[in-house]
């Protein structure tokens, strides 16, 4: 029998509010309002992974969520048709075969998760400070070429995005008549 | 030896000659017969110095072909040569207004090259050969004027009858070269015995063919339907002589029994063609049939054993028969036609060649000075000196009656009638060939004793025979004048008109079954030709097909194939329509398949 | 089996159903990545609750959620930079009119 405490509503309710944010983001028209929606989602789930006592990649989840959700907005705000959605426009194709994969794709993990017999929990997780620094003897220690290889990547989607983003010299005068 | 080549390759060269030039065909025609005339007469001078060239030319394996230029052979080249120029001189005259005259003289040269060659033959194959030419060049030359009605068939006629006679001469020399092992005549005539007797009568058949004897008489008075001058040279002096000459050659090879068959033989001839030649209506058929009745009487004289009498006979026959036929021709130029009724008178147009005409009709009666009389009695002793006298001394003074009666008789119809003067074109020309003839007809009896001498042989002519010869010769004669020829004959007269046909003659007997044959062999050959075009259009047709096949199914596979991949290509290029959500919704749907086979083999295995 | 444990797994379980329905039936560009954000974050619970649950002595599975992090980040950089290219050639970023790759 499991043991049901505090953490387990917790968990739930933040849960909850992650996938009930998550539909909320495809069901209004405005854009505005999806990017925001998208920011609440990400941070419930950083407030389900600080209940469940991982502290640090939880408030990094919100962290970087938030500032990538901000972004977003402005964003919406500079390119978008309609940022306020008042057109109310119908803006999806092929809605059934979203809908079916969605749900067969949920139902396929959910079968996997409930049937599947994961062995024996953990009740207790290792205290935060101590979390923390084990995690970083494991990024200089053993995951140290992930991390340089992580580096890497970074710094080139930096230059590819800084890249394709730049306004072309030469695209430009084919645009202009 | 160059002059026996001369005497032959002159004729046949001009022939060529005229043959590619096609004009000046006379000219070459005298020249050619000219070139031969002195080859032949140079023969004969070297032939009483007793020089006898022989050529020997390689022929069949271990039968070399001889020409030989014996005092025989010698002594009938020049006849052959004599009578061809002078029949040729007339021709000029004659096919004046003919417009086939390079024909008429090459086929003519032709026939007097044929002619030498079989009359110097000295091997059997050469003179099998020569045979056949001659009879080659008879159809050819009865069959001159092919476009009239009833050439044809008498051209035809001839060639059969002759054609089937032959088989007589083939089997014999057959015969005579397996016997004796070699094929030249003069090895030959040593056989003796059975193989002598059957050979001698076929033989004998041959002649038969060829000199128009009883039964086969009939392809003689229908070869009349050529022109004279060709009647003149082949039915009278030559071509009917081969026959004779083939006997005289090998008259020491007959045992008696073929002799008695051979007299019996002409003697009938002699009786039978003479009552034709006395119910004639046609005047070349007349003479025709007295060639026939001519040659009997030769075959009575080499049936009675005395060949030297034949001899003479054909050599006298040959000037005066051709000397008839070219005064025949004169007449049948003057009134258009040979029918006696229509010539009734015609002596009198033409009195020069009446005159010649009727020397040489007292000449074949046998009226002395002329050379008849001696030949015809040469004859009559032979027969009264053999041993079969009753039957053949009885024929041939029968022959020689009825000779004078048919000879009088014309004479008589040329000679009374009205007169219808008319020009006739080449005139001279006829008249200088006539005139030579009757020369030769008449004075060819002082040439006896030389020709006596060169054979080495002796004639002894009794006086009993000259009498009764010259006995039956007058009462014929007399015969002749006074009374109608048809009326003579009296209940023969309607049976001697169908030629003495006995049931049905050879038209029945040899003639409907040949054809008939050939009828049905061509009809095998149309179904054979046809079997053979069936066969090509089938194989067409399969080839067809198969075409059609590679065309149609195999090329088609193909190219449906093609199409189908080019289809199939169009298909899949709407997949890629370039919206990112669908490719989306494939990748995603990619994806989930292949979690789900991953998960499925997990949990499987 | 602990209730946390599957809770967590159901809300993973959830958010890549949305995520999927985001991504495939969204016609903007930026709604169709986030359709792909939701998708990722689905995938990062369930990291962390296994590694919270089951194995919470290796610190590999919080590595693998730092990285999946990392390419979040770095998967919308690059994406807002392909839509502003696209809005500069174009004008939009419908991917409905995207239709130049049709072959």
């Amino acid at each position: 029998m499991a043991v049901i405490t505090l953490q387990t509503f917790f968990i739930a309710g933040f849960g909850l509010a992650a996938i009930g944010f998550g539909v909320a983001v495809f069901r209004t028209s405005s854009m505005m309002r999806s990017a925001l929606a998208l920011l609440f989602s990400q941070t419930a789930l950083g407030a389900m992974f600080l209940a469940m006592q991982v502290e640090f990649l939880g408030v990094l989840q919100i962290m970087m969520m938030a500032t990538e959700m901000s972004i977003m907005a402005i964003f919406m705000v500079m390119f978008m048709m309609d940022p306020g959605g008042l057109g109310a426009m119908e803006m999806t194709h092929q809605k059934r075969l979203s809908i079916l994969a969605g749900v067969v794709g949920t139902l396929f993990i959910a079968g996997i998760a409930l049937f599947t017999s994961w062995g024996a929990v953990i009740a207790t997780a290792p205290p935060a400070a101590q979390q923390t620094h084990d995690l970083g003897i494991e990024l200089l220690g053993r995951s140290m070429l992930i991390f340089e290889t992580a580096g890497v990547t970074i710094l080139t989607a930096m230059i590819a995005a800084t890249a394709i983003a730049l306004p072309s010299l030469q695209r430009n005068p084919h645009h202009e008549p | 030896m160059s002059l026996l080549v001369l005497v032959i390759l002159a004729p046949l060269a001009v022939a060529a000659l005229i043959l590619i030039l096609r004009r000046a065909s006379a000219a070459l025609a005298l020249l050619g017969a000219g070139l031969g005339l002195a080859a032949s007469l140079a023969l004969l001078h070297q032939a009483f110095d007793g020089v006898y060239p022989t050529l020997i030319m390689p022929g069949l394996p271990g039968m070399p072909l001889r020409l030989l230029s014996t005092p025989l052979n010698a002594l009938l080249s020049a006849m052959v040569a004599i009578v061809g120029s002078l029949v040729l001189v007339y021709a000029v005259g004659y096919m004046h207004k003919d417009p086939e005259k390079p024909r008429f003289f090459a086929i003519m040269l032709f026939f007097i090259t044929a002619m030498q060659t079989l009359v110097m033959a000295g091997d059997w194959v050469l003179l099998l050969v020569a045979w056949e030419l001659i009879g080659l060049s008879s159809y050819l030359l009865i069959g001159f004027w092919y476009q009239r009605p009833g050439v044809r068939t008498a051209a035809s006629r001839a060639f059969l009858y002759t054609r089937t006679a032959d088989l007589g001469l083939y089997t014999a020399v057959f015969i005579l070269i397996a016997v004796t092992g070699s094929s030249q005549i003069a090895s030959t005539l040593h056989t003796s015995g059975h193989a002598a007797l059957i050979a001698g009568l076929l033989l004998l058949i041959a002649a038969m063919g060829k000199s128009a004897q009883v039964p086969m008489h009939d392809w003689l008075m229908r070869a009349m339907a050529g022109p004279t001058p060709v009647s003149a040279l082949l039915h009278s002096a030559t071509l009917v002589a081969a026959g004779a000459i083939l006997l005289i050659r090998t008259a020491p090879l007959l045992p008696a029994d073929a002799l008695l068959v051979i007299g019996l033989v002409g003697g009938i001839t002699t009786v039978v063609t003479g009552l034709i030649a006395l119910g004639e209506s046609d005047l070349k058929r007349l003479l025709a049939a007295s060639t026939s009745s001519q040659y009997g009487l030769m075959l009575v004289a080499v049936g009675a054993g005395v060949p030297l009498a034949a001899l003479f006979l054909l050599i006298a026959h040959a000037a005066i028969k051709s000397s008839l036929f070219l005064g025949a021709g004169v007449f049948q130029h003057s009134r258009g036609s040979t029918l006696l009724d229509d010539l009734r008178g015609a002596g009198r147009d033409c009195p020069r060649s009446f005159a010649g005409f009727s020397l040489a009709a007292l000449a074949l009666a046998g009226i002395p000075p002329m050379s008849g009389f001696f030949a015809k009695d040469a004859v009559i002793a032979a027969a009264l000196g053999s041993n079969h006298v009753v039957v053949l001394g009885v024929l041939a003074l029968a022959g020689t009656v009825l000779t004078g009666a048919y000879m009088a008789r014309a004479l008589h119809i040329l000679w009374h009638g009205e007169r219808h003067p008319k020009t006739i074109p080449g005139q001279l020309w006829m008249g200088s060939g006539l005139a030579g003839l009757v020369a030769l007809a008449a004075g060819l009896s002082l040439a006896f004793p030389a020709i006596e001498a060169l054979l080495g042989q002796h004639l002894d002519e009794g006086a009993r025979a000259q009498l009764a010869g010259l006995a039956a010769a007058l009462s014929g004669l007399t015969l002749g004048w006074f009374f109608d020829g048809p009326r003579l004959l009296g209940p023969l007269a309607p049976w001697a008109k169908r030629n003495f046909a006995i049931a049905g003659g050879m038209d029945t007997w040899v003639l409907a079954p040949v054809l008939q044959l050939a009828e049905a062999c061509d009809r095998l050959e149309h179904k054979l030709f046809s079997g053979v075009f069936a066969t090509g259009r089938w194989v067409l047709t399969v080839g067809h097909t198969v075409r059609i096949i590679d065309e149609r199914i195999i090329d088609g596979c193909i190219f449906a194939l093609v199409r189908g991949t080019q289809s199939l290509g169009q298909q899949l290029r709407k997949v890629q329509n370039g919206l990112i959500h669908r490719e989306l919704a494939v990748t995603a749907t990619g994806t989930a398949l292949i979690l789900a086979f991953l998960i499925l083999a997990l949990v499987l295995y | 089996m602990s209730p946390d444990l599957l809770i967590a797994l159901l809300t993973g379980a959830a958010l890549l159903g949305v995520g999927i329905y985001g991504a495939l039936s969204q016609t903007n560009l930026v709604m169709i990545m986030m359709g792909v954000e939701l998708i990722l974050a689905g995938a990062l619970v369930n990291l962390v609750a296994f590694w919270r649950f089951l194995h919470p002595d290796n610190y590999a599975g919080q590595m693998f959620v730092l990285i999946v992090m990392t390419v979040m980040a770095l998967e919308m950089a690059v994406g807002f930079g392909v839509a502003i290219a696209r809005f500069r050639a174009r004008g939009s970023v419908e991917m409905e009119e995207a239709r130049e790759l049709q072959g």
